[in-house]
């Protein structure tokens, strides 16, 4: 069992901007993280996928930066870099050699404080239809591609901010303008609603220079506007939904979410943990009892996904095999998260002890060290929670495993999206 | 401090030297290649043991066996059972798994190094005494069989996969999928696994690559231990010769009614790892499709919006794997998209790269190199590389020198020998009825239609 210790220190500019500087000088590389407090969930109505739109926006210039610029400076010293963006933040991030630090903070630190000047409604028009074929290409033309938005809306209340997808409809996509694109960056992008992570071989305070330098003359912004809709609701769904979908997919696939305890709640390790003893590995309960004895399922996938407004979601999923009947599937799914009132102690203790490896083998690349460290700043105001991690993994008890599975997973709480194929009717 | 000039990039500082972590050359058994490089940053060990057993070597009746043996490693063992197999390993933070490929089999291992004498005690036990229980070979088939399915139904696998088999001739390996056919799939049988690890589980032509917290001397020990009496080289041997399917250029439209979006492929029989021009040819390629800031790229996301993104790649294999364009497009811009490719791969082969292109490209590749040497298990992976390609051990010591030698000529007759507009065979997967008449009016070449079997 060992302790996590990723050094790192905290501070604030004066706008507002936190800072994150995580040294380690054994690899000549940084990884330049910086995390916005906006997602999907900040979208009112009608400009759903907005968010991400935005972050297409981001690569397209700034005042000093023209268009394609980004990339080429970036891929010139052989670093990488991308976006993502999610329901609760929007993350940018750059890994270069450590000698190119400075050339991360010009980039980001233009478009954050000076990106408007760069744009025009020929990068909008394009950018739109770069992200209608990213949507065609990841959702549309994929089997099950639309799963989550059915889940989604079977967990979340109308008037919910998880209610829509990350991707959003293109309906909206369409109606979006320059001056959406104008009020959107004055509103959530500036400083003081931004994390910036230095990870890996800087000198902190040289390092700390520099970002003030760069992002010292960035103008705060103004409140963070009240999240749109009702963030509030119900520990349980209620009752059991369904979406039950016939279509032109090869396998048939049952998908069983809950409506689970927020990231920030106490009682989302417990989900965490729930989750590890049901689908973690292929000693994992469902595959085990699923995949490997009952062999009603080709696989098996649970995740719990870590959201902080009102309820996250805890995803159960397995895919049967050609002809197999979704009922059946489901019936033995019902049956082993039942089972999970049994679980052991030895169970506990594989779930901590695989989570560990993965987290040590993550923590290993400074762009993760890098994202976390901006994560637990950005959500929790905490950067030092990475290295407690397993720590509140390791306190969650079997008697708090079987009150969750005994609460949350049960029917009054469960939605179920079940695909069919055509062909088998 | 000088007062901040935001209008142009800041400079790039002295880089900071950075070797490629050392590797130890050790010897535990005589017939295995042993290599240990030592990385002390964090308590992690990664393990390959890459076993010259491998898809290429096998005939088309049994195309597939070596993958489903590897996947159904995990089945158990004569000890233990699939689950107690499974239990052991995770009990104590380890993550195994075995994949079989062109080359050969792979089996990896990674865990907290003070874990790694129980976890490198359980991996022998797997390759030497695997049992594959009828139950479990079984599963393995009825899997593999619903994985084929599923790639016919998926539309980027079924353009990846009917490209294939246009540029490849018959008889060459790679032309089948390497995880194999539903024919030969359904007759893999519980011998036919022992067998075949009895045949080709065998240590010449591999090696065991060992990275991470770990004392050379211990794993020497440790490997003598489990390892000290395996000997012997796989009976299956490859023996074929890379032949196209064709050299006149061909469209095929694979219709997938309903389709809201097309999948395009576009290449040819590629090139050999062992290449003379394996270096200028990579740099050609990144300015072709290799990088974000490619011609491609740059034209058919960023100009035209056509994509989300658009990739071309040399697969280097033992012999000449695909060369391909990849990338997914709108049923409206299929054909100008499809124009815009061959436009661009015609001035690639034709012209070559310019030469700050080609400087682009070499500083990005030899940057990047060194982003990737973090972790364990990319240098795990790293050195495996040159155990499967037979690369000299100081390959990855000079690799950065030798990438920035590339000269834009160089470059340029690798593009003018590799890459083929007239050969191309041009697959694309969507809706026939809206994309294939102006297809047929770019007048590349007669179009084809062939329906998706399901």
């Amino acid at each position: 069992m060992s302790q996590l210790s990723i050094p790192f220190e905290r501070h604030r500019l004066d706008n507002g901007l936190k800072v994150v500087l995580a040294p380690d000088r054994t690899v000549p590389v940084v990884a330049t993280n910086l995390w916005y407090g906006v997602g999907s969930r900040n979208e009112v109505e009608g400009m759903t996928g907005f968010a991400h739109l935005f972050e297409h926006m981001m690569f397209q210039g700034s005042a000093h930066v023209p268009k394609n610029r980004h990339f080429e400076l970036i891929e010139r010293v052989g670093g990488t870099l991308n976006a993502t963006t999610w329901f609760d933040r929007t993350n940018y991030f750059e890994t270069v050699p450590s000698n190119d630090l400075e050339l991360t903070l010009w980039l980001e630190s233009d478009r954050m404080g000076w990106m408007l000047p760069a744009m025009t409604q020929e990068k909008l028009d394009n950018q739109r239809d770069v992200v209608k074929n990213e949507k065609l290409q990841r959702y549309d033309n994929q089997p099950y591609g639309d799963w989550s938005e059915r889940v989604q809306k079977l967990i979340y209340p109308e008037g919910h901010p998880y209610r829509h997808t990350v991707i959003g409809s293109m309906e909206d996509i369409d109606a979006a303008t320059l001056d959406d694109v104008g009020s959107f960056f004055e509103t959530f992008y500036v400083p003081d609603n931004a994390v910036l992570t230095l990870a890996g071989d800087i000198d902190p305070a040289a390092a700390l220079e520099q970002v003030k330098r760069y992002f010292g003359d960035i103008e705060p912004g103004g409140p963070i506007p009240t999240l749109p809709g009702n963030p509030d609701v119900e520990s349980l769904i209620g009752q059991t939904v369904r979406d039950h979908v016939v279509a032109d997919v090869p396998l048939p696939r049952v998908i069983m979410a809950f409506r689970s305890p927020s990231y920030g709640a106490e009682d989302f390790a417990v989900a965490e943990v729930s989750q590890a003893l049901l689908g973690m590995g292929r000693a994992s309960r469902l595959y085990r009892r699923l995949v490997r004895e009952r062999q009603v399922a080709k696989g098996v996938v649970t995740y719990v996904y870590p959201l902080l407004t009102g309820a996250s979601m805890f995803l159960v999923w397995a895919t049967g095999y050609p002809g197999g009947d979704p009922e059946e599937l489901e019936r033995a799914m019902i049956e082993e998260i039942d089972a999970l009132a049994e679980a052991q102690q030895s169970e506990i203790d594989r779930a901590i002890a695989l989570t560990e490896t993965d987290l040590v083998r993550a923590l290993e690349r400074t762009a993760e060290r890098a994202d976390l460290l901006s994560m637990f700043d950005l959500y929790f105001d905490d950067p030092g929670r990475l290295n407690r991690e397993l720590d509140r993994l390791r306190a969650v008890t079997l008697d708090q495993i079987k009150d969750f599975a005994g609460t949350r997973l049960v029917a009054d709480n469960r939605a179920i999206v079940t695909y069919q194929p055509e062909t088998s009717r | 401090m000088s007062p901040l000039d935001r209008s142009s990039p800041p400079a790039s500082g002295v880089p900071r030297d950075f070797a490629f972590p050392a590797v130890e050359r050790r010897t535990a058994a005589h017939d295995l290649d042993l290599r240990i490089g030592c990385m002390n940053r964090l308590p992690m060990v990664s393990v390959n043991l890459f076993m010259r057993a491998g898809e290429a070597a096998l005939g088309s009746a049994a195309a597939g066996l070596g993958v489903l043996t590897a996947d159904t490693l995990e089945g158990g063992t004569k000890k233990r059972s699939g689950s107690a197999l499974a239990e052991s390993l995770e009990r104590i933070g380890a993550r195994v798994g075995a994949s079989g490929g062109w080359e050969g089999t792979s089996i990896g291992l990674s865990c907290l190094a003070d874990r790694l004498p129980e976890a490198m005690a359980i991996l022998a036990e797997m390759v030497f005494e695997p049992d594959f229980p009828e139950a479990e070979v079984a599963r393995a088939r009825e899997q593999q069989l619903a994985q084929i399915r599923q790639r016919r139904m998926d539309p980027g696998a079924l353009a990846t996969d009917s490209a294939r088999v246009r540029y490849f001739a018959d008889g060459v390996p790679y032309r089948r999928a390497v995880d194999g056919s539903e024919e030969s799939i359904a007759a893999v049988t519980r011998e036919a696994m022992l067998g075949y690890v009895d045949a080709n589980y065998r240590p010449e032509g591999g090696g065991m690559i060992i990275v991470g917290d770990v004392e050379p001397d211990e794993v020497v020990e440790m490997i003598g231990d489990h390892f000290g009496d395996w000997s012997g080289a796989p009976a299956s041997r490859p023996d074929f010769v890379v032949e196209p399917a064709t050299r006149d250029r061909r469209l095929v439209v694979v219709d997938r009614p309903g389709s809201v979006q097309s999948e395009v492929r576009i290449g040819h029989v590629g090139a050999a790892r062992s290449t003379r021009d394996y270096y200028p040819l990579s740099i050609a390629n990144m300015v072709l499709g290799g990088m974000f800031t490619s011609r491609l790229n740059l034209n058919l996301r960023e100009d035209h919006g056509y994509t989300y993104g658009i990739r071309s790649r040399f697969t280097f294999r033992s012999e000449a794997g695909p060369f391909q364009i990849g990338t997914s497009v709108g049923n409206d811009v299929t054909a100008p998209a499809v124009r815009e490719i061959i436009k661009e791969l015609q001035l690639m082969a034709d012209d070559g790269p310019r030469d700050e292109e080609v400087a682009a490209a070499r500083d990005y590749a030899a940057g990047i190199f060194g982003l990737q040497l973090e972790s364990a298990g990319q240098i795990a992976t790293r050195i495996t590389q040159l155990v499967v390609f037979g690369l000299p051990d100081d390959h990855f010591d000079r690799y950065r020198d030798t990438v920035r030698g590339v000269t834009t000529e160089q470059s340029a007759a690798a593009a003018a020998r590799h890459m083929r507009p007239d050969e191309v065979q041009v697959i694309v997967a969507g809706d026939a009825e809206i994309i294939t008449p102006e297809l047929e009016s770019l007048g590349l070449a007669p179009v084809e239609v062939v329906v998706a079997e399901s």
